[in-house]
């Protein structure tokens, strides 16, 4: 096997050599340890030894090559081999040249020049050779607007009350704005309202607790669910007789009631509204869970009542009142809170007409309850008759379903509330 | 007081002391040293260790007879040139080559270097950067020793150029008066880099200095195994009696350049190759001693030589097939 | 609770620690018979041997080194340099070597030693016995920094540093030696790399080390009555440091003040400065960070110039005067 001459890495520093001299000519017989070659390093000339007793052969570069340190520049041939035995070459590393492209401008400035869009040719060069330096380019910006002393605290301020700091005389060193001096005038704003009277300061109530879970949640639901609002207005007059019909027995129907089992006798009829929708993947649930939200003295909280469409009208009471009470207390369980594929609102007690109410993810539908009021209405003949009223909106999202769902399920909602008969069907 | 120990008389000592079998061992970890620093001078010349590299070729016999005199469990010091000791003291060729390849799986996980490999839980206090730096160190060592009433004993060994260290005589001086149980072991290989002995020493023998201290000097011929193992044996007693330090001049040869970026325009080939003859040669020497002497045979020690390249090759392989040194563990082992 | 010196306490710390750990020894130039330059072990040699108080030649590489090579192999000395200045004749051995040891190692070896150094200006003792080189050290990792710099810190803070299982440069003041202070009688132990507030204060945020900490209360006392409140801090140790109180103060106060003895260039005081400006306490001032610290001199012997060539009360009352009425 011939033996490789190698230009050693004479420190981890040591890039490459220029070869000065070859001191043995291929062909010629060597000795272990004779020099054969002289070449340039950062320190001082050295010289590469022959690993080998042999000939010399297969030379890779000529005087004046720059060689990679750790390459290999000859071979030692033993006795009996030849050049036959040499390895191919490999393609040989180009000799780098002197000169290199970033002459003519340093490497930051063409960057800066790129980054501001400044046009090369029309900065001049002042450095060696007309090379064009970072300060040349510098130059060639447009000056930036005259900028305010200011400290940072006074930065901080100003960004905080949106204050332009241009306005503010400083009362820093040489007309320095300090943060004090922001301060100052934020004070001052602040007093100049209150003197006027609109309002006086205002107690401030930090959102912690479940007043904070219910803001991000409604946030969270009114920034990501495109909600459609659907209105009907529902003739109330069999509605009125069954609650009649139920006081005379001795016992009580809440409207709220009612419309646990209206709705769920429609839901199982819309199936889609009767809906989750999570991660783009909506889950049309068979049962409806119906959730109704009851109003506590720090918060919004919503007991379901699960399977809502197995319970009897009196169950569904039962349910309801049990829920209220205990969300009253505090004593509802995790349980009750969870599952629920849709939610009803009933603002009717608070006198309220109509209103809209946020989806409560991640289902995709709520219904909105307004009163039961009498107004006057037309009946079959157009003449005017004075009828109890109730106005529903339904909330829905529109990734989950469009206008004409929620208009079919409300339709089928109106109709067995005005015919409660039909829940029998 | 310097001596020079006749070679002749030593060996039949070594041979009573030692016996065959443990000299073949000897015979083998100086095979194992020139194998191993054949081997890396190859890997350094291919451009695949990082950073320079300080051979021990040529000084085999002053690294295995020095570091063959001390007991289980005690201390030594090494410097830069220090693969020789680390090897003979562990035998263990894949950590060490793994440490010179920066791999995770040698002594020091990829942060010390060539001059750093430590062991301190076995007694090898680890090689030093600092020329010298070990010296002062040794103190602490020996004063370690002392108040722990221990039977320990340190050997701290250095370079020629180390002797002119300032740390050189304030260590000698401060273990010359406390009695210290060291040796100090001067690895004389005639060069502090380019610097020949004649140009920095105004004495004929290192030696010399014990006697400003106080303390024996002795010189040998540090090619010879057997003079150097029987005097640093006496020297390792001597401390462990309690009788003080000792200073031995070891004098050997640098085949190598000083690092791998040395031209050595300070010396001639004729004399490098001199002390590669056979009568010079620490490993030829203590072959033919040994075959002369009936306990080896020629093929056997050839053999030792194959197994020693085997070893190598294998301890390569090892260190190849080890992971780099995770990034992560950069801020590690900076604080206790 | 009884009163004791700056130096009592520290002899007080080196004797309990010697009585509760045998491999805990002294060494060092004139520490025994002598009592050391500045009389901490006096006493010493006498209740605990010579093999434990141990007096050397004039040697310090040696002195390090020997601390190096113990604390290499199951001791933990505490060196004692003399004059803090002469620690430069033995840095190779604590910054190649103590500091770097461990991490070469690859975790295998630890270095316990305690290096002891009287150190500051103020005794007329001129350039070569009154620097203050507690900077060099603070960008060596591998080593700690610790400066106390009262009676009460001096001993706690020892006994911390000799526990310590790294390498630990401990500047002592000259001019500390002599002032009292209320020090506990049992051990106890201050934690390495806390920093301490030592006075509350809402204007302007004091750093300060060593002598200046005493110097800085001083002022504080004579701005108060002119409304001006110091809150001042002693990082106690400055490698590692613990800026996060600093950084919360800066927020409060907006303004910042480092007293420090060293020479101004290249000393402490641009390493906290630095850290308050890249910190979030940076939109919060007020004022440039000023630094009050020692003149670019070599340290003048005559008594006249040596005073004026590290911060005192007055320049440190005018500072903070400055700072809180927007001078700067």
């Amino acid at each position: 096997m011939p033996v490789p001459v190698y230009l050693p890495r004479f420190d981890p520093s040591h890039k490459s050599s220029t070869i000065l001299r070859w001191l043995v000519s291929e062909g010629a017989a060597v000795r272990e340890g004779d020099p054969v070659c002289e070449v340039t390093s950062d320190k001082v000339d050295m010289e590469i030894e022959a690993p080998a007793d042999g000939t010399l052969a297969g030379v890779q570069y000529p005087v004046g090559a720059e060689v990679p340190a750790a390459t290999v520049i000859a071979y030692v041939l033993a006795e009996g081999e030849s050049t036959a035995d040499l390895p191919q070459p490999a393609a040989a590393a180009p000799a780098k040249s002197g000169a290199t492209d970033g002459s003519r401008i340093s490497p930051v400035a063409r960057r800066i020049a790129e980054e501001r869009q400044i046009a090369l040719d029309t900065v001049t060069g002042t450095g060696p050779g007309g090379r064009i330096t970072r300060r040349d380019v510098e130059t060639a910006l447009p000056a930036p607007p005259g900028k305010v002393r200011a400290t940072p605290a006074a930065r901080r301020l100003a960004r905080e009350f949106d204050v332009p700091l241009e306005n503010i005389s400083g009362s820093g060193p040489r007309g320095r704005v300090q943060g004090t001096d922001v301060q100052a005038l934020v004070d001052q704003r602040q007093a100049a309202i209150s003197q006027s009277g609109a309002t006086t300061k205002p107690q401030v109530i930090k959102l912690e607790g479940m007043r904070r879970a219910i803001a991000a949640r409604m946030q969270h639901s009114s920034q990501t669910a495109p909600h459609i609002f659907v209105e009907v207005q529902v003739d109330g007059s069999r509605i009125e007789q069954l609650r009649s019909a139920i006081k005379a027995r001795g016992e009580r129907l809440s409207v709220t009631a009612l419309l646990v089992k209206a709705c769920a006798w429609a839901l199982q009829r819309h199936p889609r509204l009767n809906a989750t929708l999570e991660d783009d993947v909506l889950s049309l649930w068979p049962k409806p869970h119906i959730g109704v939200a009851v109003a506590l003295d720090d918060g919004l909280i919503v007991p379901v009542i699960h399977a809502a469409q197995a319970h009897s009208l009196r169950q569904t009471q039962t349910a309801v009142d049990d829920l209220a009470a205990r969300a009253r207390s505090g004593s509802l369980r995790p349980d009750d809170l969870a599952g629920g594929t849709f939610t009803i609102s009933n603002l009717g007690m608070f006198a309220v007409d109509r209103f809209t109410a946020i989806i409560n993810p991640p289902q995709v539908a709520i219904l909105a309850a307004g009163r039961m009021a009498r107004q006057f209405v037309p009946n079959e003949h157009d003449q005017p008759t004075l009828c109890p009223v109730m106005n529903l909106v339904l909330s829905v999202d529109h990734r989950a379903a469009d206008g004409a769902d929620a208009a079919r399920f409300l339709a089928d909602l109106k109709a067995v509330l005005e015919e409660p008969d039909l829940m029998l069907w | 007081m310097s001596t020079e120990l006749s070679p002749q008389a030593a060996y039949h000592e070594v041979i009573e002391l030692l016996g065959p079998e443990a000299l073949k061992d000897k015979l083998r970890q100086m095979h194992l040293i020139r194998a191993f620093e054949e081997k890396v001078d190859e890997l350094f010349l291919m451009g695949r260790t990082y950073g320079t590299l300080h051979l021990s070729i040529g000084q085999e016999a002053t690294n295995v007879g020095s570091l063959g005199a001390l007991a289980k469990g005690d201390y030594f010091l090494s410097h830069h040139r220090g693969h020789g000791h680390f090897l003979t003291w562990s035998d263990d060729p894949n950590r060490v080559m793994a440490d010179i390849l920066g791999k995770a799986t040698g002594f020091w996980r990829g942060k010390g270097g060539t001059m750093h490999i430590a062991d301190v839980a076995n007694g090898n206090l680890g090689g030093n950067g600092i020329v010298g730096g070990g010296l002062p160190i040794a103190v602490g060592v020996g004063l370690s020793i002392k108040l722990r009433r221990s039977e320990q004993v340190c050997m701290v060994i250095f370079g020629d150029g180390a002797a002119n260290e300032g740390a050189f005589h304030e260590s000698l001086n401060m273990a010359s008066i406390w009695k210290l149980p060291l040796v100090y072991l001067c690895e004389n290989n005639q060069y502090a880099m380019s610097t020949p002995l004649s140009k920095a020493f105004n004495i004929r023998h290192i030696s010399e200095r014990a006697a400003a201290y106080g303390i024996p000097g002795v010189t040998v011929d540090g090619n010879d195994f057997f003079a150097v193992y029987l005097t640093v044996r006496e020297a390792v007693e001597r401390a462990r009696r309690g009788d003080g330090p000792t200073l031995v001049e070891s004098v050997t040869y640098r085949i190598k350049g000083h690092s791998r970026s040395d031209r050595q325009a300070y010396r001639t080939r004729e004399e490098v190759r001199s002390w590669q003859e056979p009568d010079r040669d620490p490993i030829l020497r203590l072959t033919r001693t040994l075959q002369a002497a009936g306990i080896i045979s020629e093929a056997e020690a050839d053999s030792l030589r194959q197994q020693a390249v085997e070893r190598v090759e294998q301890a390569v392989a090892f260190a190849d097939s080890s992971p780099d040194p995770d990034p992560a563990t950069l801020l590690e082992d900076v604080y206790a | 609770m009884r009163e004791l010196t700056y130096r009592e306490a520290l002899r007080e710390a080196l004797q309990q620690a010697m009585e509760a750990d045998p491999t805990v020894f002294l060494i060092g130039e004139d520490i025994g018979v002598y009592g050391s330059a500045f009389g901490i072990t006096a006493g010493l040699q006498e209740a605990f041997g010579e093999e434990r108080v141990i007096d050397t030649p004039i040697s310090e590489a040696g002195i390090a080194g020997a601390c190096v090579g113990a604390a290499l192999t199951g001791m933990r000395p505490v060196g004692d340099m003399q004059f803090s200045d002469f620690i430069l004749l033995s840095m190779e051995q604590l910054v190649l070597q103590a500091a770097k040891m461990r991490y070469m190692f690859g975790g295998q070896a630890k270095i316990p030693l305690v290096m002891r150094l009287p150190g500051g200006s103020g005794t007329g003792a001129s350039a070569q016995h009154s620097g203050s080189y507690e900077n060099w050290f603070v960008g060596v990792p591998g080593l700690k920094v610790v400066m106390p710099s009262s009676a009460y810190d001096a001993k706690g803070l020892l006994l911390a540093a000799i526990d310590d299982d790294n390498p630990v440069m401990f500047f002592e003041h000259k001019l500390l030696y002599n002032t009292k202070g209320d020090v506990p009688a049992e051990p106890y132990r201050i934690p390495l790399g806390q920093t301490h507030r030592v006075r509350e204060g809402r204007h302007v945020t004091v750093v300060a080390t060593s002598i200046m900490v005493s110097r800085a209360l001083e002022a504080a006392e004579t701005l108060a009555q002119e409304g001006i409140e110091l809150e001042i801090f002693d990082p106690r140790t400055l490698r590692p440091f613990d800026d996060g109180p600093i950084i919360k103060s800066v927020k409060k106060t907006g303004r910042v003040l480092i007293v420090y003895e060293a020479v101004e260039m290249g000393g402490f005081g641009g390493e906290v400065a630095a850290r308050i400006a890249g910190s979030e306490a940076f939109d919060y001032l007020e004022a440039p960070v000023r630094r009050l610290a020692g003149k670019d001199v070599p340290m003048p012997q005559s008594r006249v110039l040596e005073y004026q060539a590290v911060p005192q009360v007055e320049s440190i009352v005018t500072e903070g005067r400055k700072l809180a009425r927007n001078e700067y």
